[in-house]
């Protein structure tokens, strides 16, 4: 039995692993897209990983998209995950560039002409750029930070198969938009750096999650210092883990977590184990489109 | 007229309406003992969270005739994210007191439930809002609605069908332990905007973002028209004014609001907040749909509205909801 930091999470991932091959967000409950992808890439080259990937392959709906339970029929962001999976797997067939297709004909709906018109007439009320397009959670809803980085992290590993102007404008304008709804601190909020004109506190998951985003993207040595102050105060394990995968991809050195505490909570563990000195972070790495 | 990003997106929510007649509650739930045409709600005073809020929430209970007993029990309170210069999140001890008072009365089951909206780690921020360190054995009565399994519900305005947690789905009765506070959407956020929190994020994200495209006024109803037959207890010891629901400023109105039609709860809350509930485009909505909302018709027990109304400060857009 490990007793290693990482090793405790790898050994708790495999025994908690479903049936079809999937991971619950929590103990006795069904497979959800998320826990599988991250539990999947933590577990990477094992045996459970090739079962995790075999039931999300059957998730991907005929347009190309992915829904995130074997019950919920609607697409959302785990679409992006399983094109990063799928390019991580070195599986480059139709289920792969159907999902890179899905990605490049799905942003938000902010970048629709009627509400960029409506921002630029002034009778929408709105402090983001409506003309940079990003993406949102589910399809027919507004962008948001966190799909947008797993779309633009699916999107740049998938720029060595897939060459296209399409994709690679796709990128630089979903970096621009990343760092048009940068909070005043240099952080990250889940997409919205004021209200009402009023500014809004970033986070440190989402802040994290946004710098996973940007690798190679110039100007961000305060969003970094912000991450790296906060690494050491955050109370969140989520938090936390995304703060140490950013910094690990960024070149930071960062000691292992100090946690001891093993987490009931799958997507956790699995980012946890990512985020471990010798976890799989690497997997997520990118480079520029 | 200015109008913001998540009014002007919902184009496609005006068929909402269409469906109003044919509404109905989702599930067979306990009813609170109405007199016809009217509904009570009870307002109890509570000076400080240090108060013996068990005993006001039963007497609150108490007054609106609830019975619990052979019920699972769902507390869902308002967590949605921590700021220690504020009070965004019902406190820590209502939630705790209504644990108790529910299980004294004989609930077969009592959990707490939230889906936060903005913050992921719903544990964390429990933790931040002293839920994991005063409520005995929270990890194990606590859902986090937002990744729990769900199961999908036909009929949610324009969009046809919308999943939703199943220990919601399951649940005998729904408490919705709200906070009382102003909102820079809606209006005020009170027992049928905590609805939100039951939204799954898993599947619609943080935000829930869906809600608005929709329509925030219309999501309000729509969940409340599902959750129909839910208990209400609306924390107001310390409120939130100003620039709610998370930057705005601590409000001492020193109640607590309870009842079983929980648009009669929310017009009662906003007269007390010093809103003109029928100006509240959710509860003009609501109003005669989904409960009552003309103060006439409330049957108010407890402390009358006059003697325990203080105005919170509105953000300039909500001036006009002043209740003369």
């Amino acid at each position: 039995m490990a007793v290693s930091y990482l090793g405790v999470r790898l050994d708790r991932l495999r025994q908690a692993q479903n049936g079809d091959g999937g991971w619950s967000y929590f103990p006795g409950k069904q497979s959800w897209l998320e826990p599988t992808f991250y539990a999947a890439l933590a577990l990477h080259g094992d045996p459970a990983a090739d079962r995790a990937w075999d039931l999300l392959r059957s998730w991907q709906r005929p347009d190309g998209s992915w829904h995130p339970s074997a019950d919920v029929q609607i697409a959302n962001w785990g679409t992006s995950l399983c094109v990063t999976l799928a390019h991580i797997r070195g599986e480059f067939g139709e289920p792969f560039r159907k999902g890179v297709a899905n990605l490049l004909d799905t942003s938000g709906e902010e970048s629709k002409f009627v509400n960029r018109a409506a921002a630029k007439l002034g009778i929408l009320e709105t402090q983001r750029d409506f003309s940079l397009k990003a993406w949102p959670w589910k399809p027919n809803t507004s962008s948001w930070v966190e799909p947008t980085v797993h779309a633009l992290v699916a999107l740049k590993k998938a720029s060595a198969q897939v060459s296209s102007a399409d994709l690679r404008e796709r990128v630089r304008i979903g970096e621009a938009q990343l760092m048009n709804v940068r909070c005043s601190s240099g952080g990250w909020n889940y997409g919205d750096p004021a209200v009402l004109h009023v500014e809004l506190p970033a986070y440190p998951e989402t802040t994290g999650l946004a710098l996973v985003g940007l690798q190679g993207h110039k100007d961000l040595g305060k969003s970094l210092d912000l991450a790296s102050r906060w690494l050491k105060e955050t109370k969140s394990p989520l938090a936390g883990a995304w703060v140490t995968i950013a910094l690990r991809l960024h070149g930071a050195d960062v000691p292992e977590s100090a946690v001891t505490e093993v987490s009931a909570d799958r997507m956790i563990l699995a980012l946890e184990a990512l985020a471990a000195p010798e976890g799989n972070h690497h997997l997520l790495k990118t480079e520029a489109a | 007229m200015k109008i913001t990003r998540r009014e002007f997106l919902p184009v496609g929510a005006v068929g909402l309406l269409g469906g109003y007649a044919a509404w109905q509650g989702a599930k067979t739930r306990p009813k609170t003992k109405t007199a016809a045409g009217s509904s009570p709600v009870a307002v109890i005073k509570a000076a400080s969270y240090s108060d013996d809020l068990e005993r006001r929430i039963r007497d609150g209970i108490r007054e609106c005739d609830l019975d619990v007993r052979g019920l699972k029990v769902l507390l869902k309170p308002n967590l949605v994210e921590f700021d220690p210069n504020t009070c965004i999140n019902t406190d820590v001890s209502v939630v705790a007191a209504a644990l108790n008072v529910f299980r004294s009365l004989g609930a077969a089951e009592v959990r707490i439930g939230e889906g936060p909206g903005h913050r992921r780690d719903t544990y964390a921020i429990a933790e931040m809002a002293r839920y994991r360190s005063e409520i005995p054995d929270f990890d194990n009565i606590f859902v986090d609605l937002n990744r729990d399994d769900v199961s999908p519900l036909q009929g949610f305005a324009d969009r046809g069908e919308i999943y939703l947690p199943n220990t919601a789905l399951r649940a005998d009765l729904i408490v919705s332990l709200a906070k009382m506070k102003t909102h820079h959407w809606a209006g005020a956020t009170l027992s049928m905007k905590n609805f939100f929190g039951v939204v799954p994020g898993s599947i619609y994200g943080w935000p829930k973002n869906e809600l608005h495209h929709v329509g925030i006024p219309q999501s309000i109803v729509e969940l409340t028209r599902i959750f129909r037959g839910s208990f209400a207890i609306v924390d107001g010891i310390v409120g939130m004014e100003g620039n709610g629901p998370i930057q705005g400023t601590p409000k001492s109105a020193g109640v607590l609001v309870m009842g079983g039609d929980l648009p009669a709860v929310d017009a009662t809350c906003c007269r007390i907040m010093g809103i003109d509930p029928t100006k509240v485009e959710y509860l003009a909505m609501a109003s005669d749909k989904l409960g009552i909302t003309e103060e006439s018709r409330i049957e108010q027990r407890g402390e009358q509205i006059r003697t325990v109304r203080t105005n919170f400060n509105l953000i300039e857009k909500f001036h006009q909801l002043r209740l003369a």
